[in-house]
C-alpha cells in the first residue's frame, strides 16, 4: 500500500516538476547555413545557459527570393508557429510595414545600436523605429591577384579605367587564353542590383534622388556607367558568360586562375584561400571596389538580421535568444569559424580576431561604407523592375539606353509612390 | 441492374470526388475569387478590394505577359513537337525484338524517372560556359569558342527546350509504344506478304493506328508544358533580359516574389483557361472515339 | 545480304543512339559525384583521374540524406497506396456508368490536373495549417494524393473498360458482393494497370518539389528533393554532393523502373488505346 503510495506521489511530483519546468520553444526558421556545425554548437551552448528554453530549428533554402516565401507565407497567415526568423538586408522595410516583424526598440534601445555598425542598423529602422538585429553582414569587395599585379608593378587599380588598362597588360603579357579581366555577377536576379549599384554610385549616380526623392535613373551618370558595362565589360573584360554569373560561377572563375579581378561578398576571401578549392590560394588581395574618375568608391550592403514574429507567443524567449546569437562572443565564433563578418564594432578590436583574421580589419573601411538599396516597403517590386531594366541594359542590342531609363524611372516612381502611400 | 448499381458506383466516386473538392477545386475556386481583387501582401493597409475584371485588363496591356506568353507557346511548341518525333522514333526502336530490349527500355525511361530540381540543376552544369561539357563536345578545348548558352537571349531559351526534351521524350515514347503494342501483327505480315517496304508499311499500319496514342501525348504534354517552371527557375531565373521568363515563373515572381496576390492568380486563372481549351480542341480533333474507346 | 546487314546496322546505330542520349548527361553529372571539387569545374573538363567517394560520404555524414530518403519513402509510399485504393474504386465506377457521366466526370478530374501548382499551394497551405497538419506527413500525402489521382482514375478507367462486364455478372451469380467481384475478378486482370498507375504516382510524389518545400520546414520530416534543394548554402554550390545525392535519389527509381518496365509498357498498352 504505502509503496503504492509512495511510487504514485513520485510520479505525481515528478509531473509536477516537469509541468513547473517546462522549456518554452522557440522555434528559429532558418536557411540552411554554410557550416551547420559551427550554428549547432551555438545553438547548445545557448540551451545549455538558458534551460528554460529549447530551441526547434526549421529550415528553408537559402535561396533569398525562396526563403523569403516560405517566411511570408507564415507571416501573412498570421501563424505563430514561427518566433524567430532572418531577414536579407532589404526586408526589414517591407516586414515592419506588412506587421510582421515584431518592433523591437524597447528591447534594443539606441545605445545598443551604437554598438553595431551603422549601415546595417539603418537597414533595420523603419520610421525610427528598429525591427531587426543585424547578424552578420556583407559589402561588395574587390578581389585581385597580387602576384600578377606584383608581377606587372601595378597596384591596385582605384579606377574602373585603370582596371581595364592594367588588366590588357597583364592578358597580353602572361599568354594565357582563358585569361578575363574581370569576374562578377550579371544574372538577372538580386545580386545584379547589387553589381550595377556599384557602377552607378561609383560614378555619382543613384536610383533616388536623396534631396528631391525622384527617381533619376535616366540621368547620365546611371546611363553612363550602364553603357559602360555593356560595352566594356560584358564580353570584354568579362566572359560573355557572365550574364548568368551568381556567385558561384563568377567566384569558380577567379579560383581557377581565369580571372584577374573579381568582385564578391566577404566569404569569398575564406574560399579563394583554401588550397583544396582553389588554384589561387595565398595569392590574392583585397580591398575597395574601383571608382569612375573624379568619384569614390562605393559598395553594396549585404547581409542577415534576426526577427521576431510579430505573432509570437514567446517575444521574451525569442529576444534573449537573438540577444545571444549577436552577442560579441557568438559574433567572435561565427568570425572564426564560420567566416562570417561581425556587425558588433568591438569584435574587430578583439586581439584575437585581429591576430587570426586579420583581414576583417582590411574589410572593415568598406563595411562602413556599403551603401543599402532603395528602403521601402516594396522593394521586392522594384527589384524586379530594376532587374529588367539592368539585364536588358546589359545584355541587349538596344543602343539607346535613356530610353529604357525613363521608362524604367517611370515604373519604379509609381511603385515608390505606391510604398508611400501607407507612411504613417 | 442499372438503378441500384448506379448507386453503388457513385458511392465509389465519393472519396475521391471529396478529395479533389478540397485539395484542387477548392484552391482553384479560391484563386478565381483572388484574381478578381487587388491584394499586395506587403501592403496590408490598402486593404484587398474587389476590383472586377482589372487584373485581367492590365494583363492584357502588360507587355511583359505577353512576352512571357510567346515564350511559353515557343517552348511548348517546339518540346511536344520533338518529342512527340522523339518519341516515335524511340518507340519504334524498342518495340521491335532484340536481346537486351528490357535494358535499353530501362535505359530510355531514365531521364524520366529523374527528379525535375536534379535535372534542372545538371543541365545548368552541362551548359556552364567555362566548364560545361556540352560545350567541350562541341568546340573541344578551343575554350575561347565556348557559348554561354545560359546566358545569350538567344540560346537560353533553346537550352532549357533541350533540357526538357531530354527528360520528357521517354514519357511520349512510353505512351507511344503501348499504342503500337496493341498494333496486330498479321496487318504487318499481311502487308509483308504483299510486297509493302518498310516505309509503306508505317505510312499505312502504324501512323494511322498510332494517331490516337500521339494525341494523348499531346494532351498530356501541352498541358504539362504550359506549366513549365522548375527548369527556368533553376536554369536561369527567367533571364537573361526576361528571355526565358515562361508564364508560370512570371506568375510566381508576381505572387510571392512581389506579392501581387491578385494579378498572380489572374495569370494562373488565363494558363489554365488556355490548357484547357487547348485539351477541349484536341479533344474535339480525335473525335469522341478516343473519350469512347475509354470511358 | 548488304541491304540486310545496312538495315542491321542501323538498327545498332539506333540502340546506341537512343541509349547515349539517354544516359550520358546523367552519367556525366553522377561522374562529379566521384571526383573533388577542383576536378569538378576544371577547365576543360576532366574524366577521372582520382577516385574519390568523400562527395558521397559528406553526403551521407554532413548532410544527412538518409533520412530524406526515409521520408521520400514513407511520403510517397502512403500516397501511391492511398491514390491506388481511391483511383482503383473510382476508376471502377466511371468504367460501369453510363457514358455521358462518364465522360463528364472524367472530363471534370482532368481539368483538376490542369491548374498551376503555385496557385493551388497557397490555399493548400492554409488548410494544412487550419487541420494542424503543417510539417506531418499526412500533410504532404493528401495534396500528392489529390495531385495524382486525375491521371491514376484515368489510367484505371481505360483498363477497367477493357474487362467485359460479363466476368462481374458471373461473379456475382455465384454469390459475390460487388466488391467482392471488383477485389476477386477484375483486380487481377488489370494487374499491368495497377502497376502503371501505381508508379506513375510513386514517382510524382517522389519526385515533387514545390508543396514539399513549403509544407515540410521541419528538417526532421522534409523529403529528398527538398533535401537536395538544400544543399546550396550560400553563395556556394556543392556539386559533388549534389550529384552524388542525386545518384542516391535515383536509383530506386531506376531499380523500380529495371525490376517492373515490362509491366508498366505492357500496362500502358493493353490499355488499348485504340482507333
Amino acid at each position: 500500500m504505502i509503496i503504492v503510495f509512495g511510487i504514485a506521489g513520485f510520479i505525481f511530483l515528478g509531473v509536477k516538476f516537469t509541468w513547473a519546468e517546462e522549456p518554452t520553444r522557440v522555434v528559429f526558421l532558418t536557411w540552411k547555413p554554410n557550416q551547420p556545425e559551427v550554428w549547432d554548437t551555438v545553438i547548445q551552448d545557448f540551451q545549455q545557459k538558458h534551460q528554460d528554453i529549447r530551441i526547434k530549428v526549421q529550415v528553408g533554402p537559402h535561396s533569398s527570393t525562396e526563403y523569403h516565401a516560405i517566411v511570408a507565407q507564415r507571416l501573412k497567415n498570421k501563424d505563430a508557429s514561427v518566433d524567430v526568423f532572418f531577414m536579407d538586408v532589404i526586408w526589414p522595410p517591407e516586414f515592419a510595414n506588412a506587421g510582421w516583424a515584431l518592433n523591437l526598440t524597447s528591447r534594443f534601445p539606441v545605445q545598443e545600436q551604437n554598438k553595431f555598425l551603422p549601415g546595417p542598423i539603418t537597414a533595420n529602422t523603419y520610421h525610427g523605429k528598429i525591427y531587426g538585429v543585424p547578424c552578420y553582414l556583407g559589402a561588395g569587395l574587390f578581389y585581385y591577384r597580387k602576384d600578377l599585379l606584383k608581377k606587372y608593378h601595378f597596384k591596385p587599380p582605384e579606377s574602373w579605367e585603370e582596371m581595364l588598362t592594367q588588366g590588357q597588360v597583364i592578358i597580353q603579357g602572361e599568354d594565357n587564353p582563358g585569361l578575363y579581366i574581370y569576374s562578377a555577377q550579371f544574372k538577372q536576379y538580386e545580386g545584379l542590383v547589387c553589381d550595377m549599384m556599384e557602377f552607378i554610385w561609383s560614378n555619382g549616380g543613384a536610383v533616388v534622388d536623396h534631396k528631391t526623392g525622384k527617381v533619376i535613373l535616366d540621368e547620365p551618370a546611371v546611363v553612363n556607367a550602364l553603357t559602360f558595362v555593356r560595352d566594356r565589360i560584358i564580353g570584354k573584360a568579362a566572359p560573355r558568360g557572365a550574364i548568368n554569373y551568381e556567385e558561384p560561377e563568377s567566384l569558380d572563375i577567379f579560383i581557377q586562375g581565369k580571372a584577374v579581378f573579381h568582385r564578391n561578398w566577404p566569404y569569398a576571401w575564406a574560399v579563394a584561400n583554401d588550397p583544396k578549392k582553389s588554384k589561387v590560394a595565398s595569392k590574392i588581395g583585397v580591398g575597395a571596389l574601383p571608382a569612375f574618375s573624379g568619384h569614390s568608391s562605393a559598395s553594396t550592403l549585404g547581409g542577415w538580421q534576426f526577427g521576431i514574429n510579430r505573432y509570437s507567443r514567446h517575444p521574451e524567449e525569442a529576444w534573449r535568444f537573438i540577444q545571444f546569437m549577436t552577442s560579441h562572443e557568438t559574433q567572435k565564433i561565427f568570425a572564426l569559424k564560420a567566416s562570417l563578418a561581425p556587425t558588433r564594432r568591438s569584435v574587430y578590436q578583439d586581439p584575437e580576431i585581429q591576430k587570426k583574421r586579420a583581414h576583417l580589419k582590411a574589410f572593415l573601411p568598406a563595411f562602413e561604407k556599403a551603401r543599402p538599396r532603395p528602403l521601402s516597403p516594396v522593394y521586392p517590386m522594384i527589384s524586379q523592375e530594376l532587374q529588367r531594366f539592368f539585364s536588358q541594359a546589359i545584355v541587349g542590342r538596344k543602343s539607346d539606353l535613356s530610353e529604357m531609363a525613363t521608362a524604367a524611372s517611370m515604373k519604379i516612381e509609381k511603385l515608390f509612390k505606391l510604398g508611400a502611400m501607407v507612411q504613417k | 441492374m442499372i438503378h441500384r448499381g448506379q448507386n453503388f458506383y457513385l458511392t465509389l466516386l465519393v472519396p475521391v470526388i471529396l478529395v479533389l473538392l478540397f485539395f484542387i477545386a477548392g484552391p482553384i475556386g479560391h484563386s478565381f475569387f483572388l484574381s478578381f481583387h487587388r491584394i499586395i501582401i506587403g501592403l496590408p493597409q490598402l486593404k484587398t478590394p474587389f476590383v472586377g475584371l482589372e487584373n485581367y485588363q492590365e494583363l492584357l496591356n502588360d507587355p511583359v505577359a505577353w512576352h512571357s506568353f510567346w515564350i511559353t507557346v515557343v517552348f511548348v511548341g517546339t518540346t511536344t513537337f520533338f518529342e512527340l518525333l522523339i518519341g516515335i522514333l524511340l518507340a519504334l526502336l524498342i518495340h521491335h525484338r532484340f536481346p537486351g530490349r528490357g535494358a535499353l527500355r530501362a535505359c530510355v525511361l531514365i531521364p524520366w524517372a529523374i527528379p525535375t530540381v536534379v535535372s534542372a540543376q545538371m543541365w545548368r552544369f552541362l551548359f556552364n560556359d567555362a566548364y560545361g561539357v556540352v560545350n567541350y563536345a562541341v568546340f573541344g578545348t578551343e575554350i575561347t569558342n565556348y557559348i554561354p548558352w545560359l546566358a545569350l537571349p538567344s540560346t537560353a531559351l533553346l537550352s532549357i527546350i533541350v533540357a526538357d526534351i531530354w527528360k520528357t521524350s521517354s514519357f511520349a515514347a512510353l505512351l507511344i509504344l503501348a499504342g503500337l503494342q496493341v498494333i496486330p501483327e498479321e496487318l504487318y505480315q499481311a502487308a509483308r506478304v504483299d510486297g509493302a517496304v518498310a516505309w509503306q508499311r508505317f505510312c499505312h499500319i502504324t501512323w494511322p493506328l498510332i494517331r490516337p496514342a500521339l494525341l494523348v501525348a499531346l494532351l498530356f504534354r501541352t498541358i504539362d508544358a504550359f506549366r513549365v517552371f522548375d527548369l527556368a527557375f533553376v536554369m536561369t531565373q527567367g533571364g537573361p533580359a526576361d528571355a526565358t521568363n515562361v508564364l508560370q515563373l512570371y506568375g510566381y515572381k508576381k505572387m510571392f516574389v512581389e506579392g501581387w496576390m491578385g494579378y498572380g492568380s489572374a495569370i494562373s486563372v488565363c494558363i489554365f483557361i488556355i490548357v484547357l481549351v487547348l485539351a477541349i480542341t484536341y479533344v474535339r480533333m480525335v473525335g469522341q472515339r478516343l473519350l469512347e474507346a475509354r470511358v | 545480304m548488304m541491304k540486310k546487314l545496312v538495315k542491321k546496322l542501323l538498327f545498332v546505330a539506333g540502340i546506341l543512339l537512343a541509349a547515349g542520349f539517354s544516359l550520358t548527361p546523367f552519367l556525366w553529372f553522377v561522374l562529379s559525384a566521384f571526383k573533388n571539387q577542383a576536378q569538378i569545374t576544371a577547365i576543360p573538363p576532366q574524366w577521372l583521374s582520382s577516385f574519390s567517394m568523400d562527395s558521397f560520404y559528406s553526403a551521407v555524414a554532413r548532410y544527412g540524406i538518409i533520412h530524406y530518403l526515409l521520408n521520400s519513402a514513407i511520403v510517397a509510399g502512403s500516397a501511391t497506396m492511398v491514390t491506388i485504393s481511391l483511383g482503383t474504386l473510382a476508376g471502377y465506377a466511371l468504367a460501369r456508368l453510363p457514358r455521358q457521366w462518364g465522360q463528364i466526370i472524367l472530363m471534370g478530374i482532368l481539368a483538376c490536373a490542369m491548374f498551376p501548382q503555385i496557385s493551388i499551394a497557397g490555399p493548400i497551405w492554409r488548410f494544412l495549417r487550419f487541420m494542424g497538419w503543417l510539417n506531418t506527413y499526412q500533410g504532404l500525402v493528401l495534396p500528392y494524393v489529390a495531385l495524382t489521382l486525375p491521371l491514376a482514375v484515368w489510367i484505371l478507367a481505360l483498363f477497367f473498360r477493357e474487362i467485359p462486364e460479363e466476368l462481374e455478372a458471373s461473379a456475382l451469380v455465384d454469390g459475390c458482393t460487388r466488391l467482392g467481384s471488383l477485389m476477386r475478378v477484375i483486380l487481377p486482370l488489370s494487374a499491368p494497370g495497377l502497376f502503371t498507375a501505381a508508379i506513375l504516382t510513386f514517382i510524382y510524389a517522389w519526385n515533387e518539389f514545390f508543396l514539399a518545400l513549403l509544407i515540410m520546414t521541419d528538417p526532421a520530416r522534409q523529403t529528398m528533393p527538398v533535401g537536395i534543394a538544400l544543399f546550396q548554402g550560400e553563395h556556394t554550390i556543392p556539386w559533388g554532393e549534389i550529384a552524388a545525392a542525386s545518384f542516391i535519389t535515383t536509383a530506386p527509381l531506376i531499380l523500380m523502373v529495371l525490376l517492373f518496365q515490362r509491366r508498366i509498357v505492357t500496362g500502358l498498352s493493353a490499355g488499348a488505346i485504340k482507333g
